[in-house]
């Protein structure tokens, strides 16, 4: 099913070959992406990246800070364009022109900076770019739109107890609930999400994590998340991917890897990398 | 003077921020006042009713017919540029431009009906069309070029100013269909004696329902809280703040013409507005528009304007040597904001809980 990963290189060997990483897919992917590249000047962000998702599942994507997951989203999220490599989603070529356009065809995102207007409301956050408007004259339907936001986020059980506050002052878990609430409520069907449990304390984080296990257990949605405690890995996702020097270095069902094994591929990667820098 | 001030206090029942419990804890004035400071433009309301008791009481001729015609002219045309220059202060940029605009439209407005033989509506549209593709212009070199506003809109202040004086060769040009006996065009177009009080107001309440109740508006306001996270939520940030910078210098433009046709010449003369930016800018943001972006109010801007045409006028009649006007504006000026930060305190603390 899942394409097997790089082997991770033993300790004190010499810098390995550019690996040719095979096409990774499954029959229900939603989401595939094949030989993606991305330079911006002389960084190479993302060298080859092959990634897929698959309907229903959520996959849990690792990597250490600058080993290219955000740079992978934001390709992904149709805020970035790749300089190299193709996309499909439900096997359709895959070539959003921009975050709407990527939003039209089923794609949306949670960024790691949330997006989030502070000086805006719940309800105007909830519905940013997708408000709804009076007839004839085009006027905000803050009423239908606070209606509407109530019971989104009755639906996927967030407890905000007035929508009509600006969302500064909203507590770090409320504000992730509602920048998730509203991809969610977006109708995307593919929801990327960057870091969602970062800067959370443990009780808000878990609070998260029932969030994407409700939204699983609906299983509407397929769901990429960037995580990068290994525990809440295991918690919460089906298959985990991680991302090693612009390339993904293991991809396996969480069932059938451990916490050893991923530690395993940070810590020589670590010694490679400091054996690099001696020289 | 009073009905204007009542205007926006008017508006709060609708206003969305009521905060329902407190109102009905709240008996009689202590409600009223609780409502009031509940607004973003509540201290400066306040403000200004001060001042105006102060001035009714220690003036005789505060509240005459005659006074309000005197002090039109010191806030309307204030509001107006104010009002649009708002659209940009929000975004967190600013439009210094809006002086060189001032000035420029209502000289191509002439040159226009004079040289080319347009009529005067056809002439004042051509103008005011010119003055937002000068907009568009400053809007692409904020956004897609990323020039600082303040350095790009202070070179095209230079600009148009020094195209003015280049135009009029450096004489007063007198503003077609700004010659008594003034026809309908001089009597709508700022000649009449309330017509700019009507556009002001009308301009007003227009750009603050934009700025409140439309996707315009809240994307305005994304952009100057958030500008990354807007784009990110697929706002088209260039070319909202585009659009508000041609807005802003139709604003500008327009209150130019009023201007010109309401005391019948154009002086090419880069001082005055210059001053009459610094005004503008002033009456925002005494008004509660932040400096740094993300939030403001159009009609706030309105009541700014107010407080300073209020202070100008009232000073004038408390016998106020000319010499010392200046001076007397720029402390008072002090004083308000100071008071404007002090009662947004009491403000936020009173509201802050909700």
């Amino acid at each position: 099913m899942a394409a097997e990963g790089a082997q991770a290189p033993q300790p004190g060997q010499a810098p390995p070959p550019e690996p040719v990483v095979p096409v990774a897919s499954a029959p229900d992917d939603v989401l595939r992406v094949e030989h993606i590249a991305k330079r911006f000047g002389p960084v190479t962000a993302l060298r080859d990246v092959n990634l897929h998702l698959r309907k229903g599942e959520v996959l849990g994507l690792l990597g250490d800070n600058g080993a290219g997951k955000s740079t992978l989203i934001k390709i992904i999220s149709g805020f970035q364009k790749q300089d190299a490599g193709r996309m499909f989603v439900r096997g359709q070529p895959y070539e959003p022109k921009s975050v709407d356009d990527a939003r039209a065809k089923g794609v949306d995102t949670v960024y790691q900076d949330l997006a989030l207007i502070d000086e805006l409301s719940v309800y105007h956050n909830l519905f940013l770019r997708r408000e709804r408007v009076l007839r004839p004259l085009p006027l905000l339907n803050n009423r239908e739109m606070k209606r509407e936001a109530r019971r989104a986020l009755d639906e996927i059980g967030i407890n905000i107890p007035r929508i009509d506050v600006s969302v500064a002052r909203l507590s770090g878990g409320q504000r992730q609930a509602i920048a998730v609430a509203r991809t969610v409520n977006s109708d995307a069907d593919i929801i990327l999400l960057d870091e969602p449990l970062a800067a959370m304390g443990a009780k808000e984080g878990a609070q998260i994590l029932d969030l994407v296990a409700r939204l699983k257990a609906e299983g509407r949605v397929s769901i990429i998340m960037i995580l990068h405690n290994y525990v809440q890995v295991f918690q919460a996702c089906d298959r985990v991917s991680m991302i090693q020097d612009g390339t993904i270095v293991l991809d396996k069902p969480t069932a059938e890897t451990s916490v050893e094994e991923l530690t395993k591929i940070v810590v020589d990667e670590y010694r490679r990398a400091r054996l690099a820098a001696q020289g | 003077m009073a009905s204007v001030a009542q205007e926006p206090a008017s508006r709060e029942p609708g206003g969305p921020e009521g905060p329902a419990q407190e109102r009905r804890a709240l008996p009689g004035w202590r409600a009223v006042g609780a409502r009031l400071l509940a607004l973003r433009e509540g201290s400066i309301i306040v403000i200004t009713i001060v001042t105006a008791i102060y001035f009714s009481v220690n003036t005789s001729n505060f509240f005459t017919g005659e006074n309000l015609e005197t002090l039109l002219p010191y806030f309307a045309p204030f509001a107006i540029l104010a009002a649009g220059e708002v659209f940009v202060m929000i975004l967190g940029e600013i439009d210094l431009s809006i002086a060189g605009l001032y000035l420029f439209a209502p000289i191509l407005f002439y040159k226009l009906n004079t040289s080319v033989g347009l009529s005067l509506v056809p002439a004042v549209i051509v103008a005011l069309l010119a003055c937002m593709a000068v907009g568009a212009i400053n809007g692409v070199f904020v956004s897609v070029v990323g020039v600082n506003s303040f350095v790009v809109t202070l070179g095209m202040l230079f600009t148009f100013e020094g195209l003015s004086l280049i135009i009029s060769k450096g004489t007063p040009v007198a503003t077609p269909g700004g010659q008594p006996p003034l026809g309908t065009f001089g009597k709508v177009f700022g000649g009449g004696t309330y017509s700019e009080l009507i556009w002001a107001v009308a301009i007003v309440v227009i750009l603050q329902i934009v700025l409140m109740f439309s996707r315009w508006g809240v994307y305005t306001v994304a952009i100057g809280s958030n500008k990354l996270g807007a784009s990110e939520a697929g706002v088209r940030v260039n070319l909202v703040m585009i659009r508000n910078y041609m807005l802003c210098s139709l604003t500008a433009g327009l209150v130019g013409v009023f201007e010109a046709v309401r005391s019948a010449t154009v002086q090419p003369n880069p001082a005055g507005p210059n001053e009459i930016l610094f005004l503008a800018v002033a009456a925002a943001v005494i008004g509660g528009t932040l400096l740094t972006g993300g939030s403001g109010t159009v009609v706030g801007a309105l009541i700014g304007a107010l407080f300073l045409g209020i202070l100008k006028d009232g000073l004038i009649l408390q016998g106020v040597q000319a010499t010392y006007l200046l001076f007397y504006t720029g402390l008072a000026v002090i004083v308000a904001m100071t008071a404007n930060v002090f009662v947004g305190r009491v403000r936020r603390g009173q509201t802050g809980g909700g």
